[in-house]
């Protein structure tokens, strides 16, 4: 190739790959601000025609530690609130009470090293602005290159980078899920109050479920392998863990292309055999099935085809020394 | 599809075009659109011919269509008829023509469409089992909040996608 050649196709490369770079620096930047950001506000929640408003609070405090808290406005009262490593989930009609205890460190760590998976599954395409919340805001669109997962689009907060709305959309382009903030502070101070739950007393009498990683054993060999991958799917964990309100040990395995995740859980079957079935949650589809002595249930933000190839194609390999 | 039309009739703008564009260079079914909106324009225009098994079953589905017996009228009047009649063959054929493009399961047989395609992802997918998608009845709650904290997109988002863990339509039925 004379060099001639080779300069007119960098031309026509290089700003391709530019903006691919551009789009993947606008996540990162979501990422972080999402993180070491203190702020506010009330987001709506769409999916399946219902429309969901919640308040939510982050706050960083700069002596160390991240607090969170998420409060639903309508319907019956639910908060989660995440300190550091622990996810809790508030569910005062149920008077139940779950708890998600996670490895010290945050695990594991997605960003940026996700990234690269991110621009082979999906053009990353910085579309232009938009204004949510009263703010300023810069469209990211991540286009799915194949029918295996869905598109998303994000609009982050022109300075900080804050996502102030996400969307995902199905293969047909319908808008599965949306998260919107409709008014939000950032920035400020908070205390430590305002992250705490509001039934941290009253709690006390509630059934609490725990579940947690069984940390010796992060990242554990389940013996589970997939025959058929879906493309453009790696795994990022496998560890045996207890699950609130479960019983036994559960193996639990994550596969990612870098932005949607899918997770396979493993149990001994339960007394009275499992149906397969098929359920979503706004974008994330939840398929269960048996698997000979098994129940696995697999579920993710992905089409319910890549769930469903997951599950099919999920065998027990130890016995053949793999 | 009402984009790719919006497309061909210029009326997009220059941003709306570029992220057109980037989706269908990756999406096949998009591509497929393309080339039969233009195999449609083209043949329309008589541009281009069809295949001559195509004619030849239009034209024996025209044979077989009963003739109208209108009593004899004034030339002006019967030459008015023809030209209607002619027109009324005429849609009939581009109808036939649009019907027999979107039932054919085949991409059309244009020489964009021959051009080797490479096999799109989609051939990897297996025909998905025919279920019925139901929503969550709440028994998966702890499954997506243990799913949750492994997800890139809670990464970007923070905690508002637990929102779908405790979501209320769940609450409603389940716990």
């Amino acid at each position: 190739m004379t060099p001639v050649w080779f300069f007119a196709l960098l031309g026509l490369v290089a700003p391709v790959l530019a903006a691919e770079q551009d789009g993947i620096a606008w996540l990162t930047k979501m990422a972080n601000a999402s993180r070491r950001l203190n702020y506010s506000g009330t987001f709506v929640y769409q999916h399946d025609d219902r429309i969901e408003t919640s308040r939510i609070v982050h706050f960083v405090n700069p002596a160390g530690g991240e607090f969170e808290k998420l409060e639903t406005l309508d319907g019956p009262a639910r908060e989660v609130i995440r300190t550091n490593d622990q996810v809790t989930c508030y569910l005062p009609e149920a008077k139940t009470v779950l708890v998600e205890k996670r490895s010290a460190r945050r695990f594991p760590a997605l960003f940026p090293e996700q990234l690269g998976g991110v621009a082979d599954n999906y053009a990353v395409i910085v579309a232009g602005k938009d204004r949510v919340a009263g703010y300023d805001c810069q469209v990211v669109v991540l286009e799915a290159k194949d029918r295996l997962r869905y598109g998303h689009q994000f609009c982050a907060e022109a300075r900080s980078g804050l996502p102030l709305r996400a969307r995902t959309f199905s293969e047909k382009k319908r808008q599965l899920e949306s998260f919107a903030f409709t008014e939000v502070k950032i920035g400020g101070r908070f205390s430590r109050d305002q992250v705490r739950s509001s039934y941290a007393a009253k709690s006390k009498e509630w059934k609490v479920d725990h579940s947690a990683l069984v940390l010796k054993d992060v990242p554990a060999d389940t013996g589970w392998t997939l025959t058929r991958q879906p493309a453009g799917f790696k795994k990022l964990t496998e560890m045996k863990r207890s699950i609130a309100g479960r019983g036994n040990v559960v193996s639990h395995i994550v596969y990612s292309d870098g932005l949607a995740a899918i997770s396979v859980f493993i149990e001994p079957l339960p007394k009275t055999r499992p149906a397969r079935s098929l359920s979503h949650q706004g974008a994330v589809n939840i398929y269960v099935r048996p698997v000979a002595d098994h129940m696995v249930t697999v579920l993710g933000e992905t089409p319910a085809a890549t769930v469903m190839q997951i599950a099919n194609s999920l065998e027990f390999t130890r016995g053949r020394g793999r | 599809m009402d984009r790719i039309s919006e497309w061909m009739d210029g009326e997009l703008t220059a941003q709306e075009t570029r992220v057109l564009v980037e989706r269908v260079k990756q999406d096949a079914e998009l591509r497929h659109c393309w080339d039969t909106f233009h195999l449609i324009g083209d043949v329309m225009r008589g541009e281009r011919a069809l295949s001559g098994s195509f004619e030849r079953r239009v034209a024996k589905r025209l044979a077989t269509e009963p003739t109208v017996l209108a009593p004899r009228a004034p030339t002006a009047r019967r030459l008015a008829t023809y030209t209607l009649s002619a027109a009324a063959s005429l849609s009939a054929i581009a109808l036939v023509g649009w019907m027999a493009l979107f039932n054919n399961p085949l991409p059309p047989q244009s020489p964009v469409a021959q051009a080797p395609i490479p096999p799109a992802p989609v051939a990897a997918v297996p025909p998905a089992e025919q279920f019925v998608s139901v929503p969550s009845d709440g028994t998966m709650n702890e499954y997506l909040m243990a799913h949750q904290e492994f997800s890139p997109s809670s990464e970007i988002q923070g905690l508002a996608p637990y929102i779908r863990s405790v979501s209320r339509s769940q609450q409603a039925q389940g716990r």
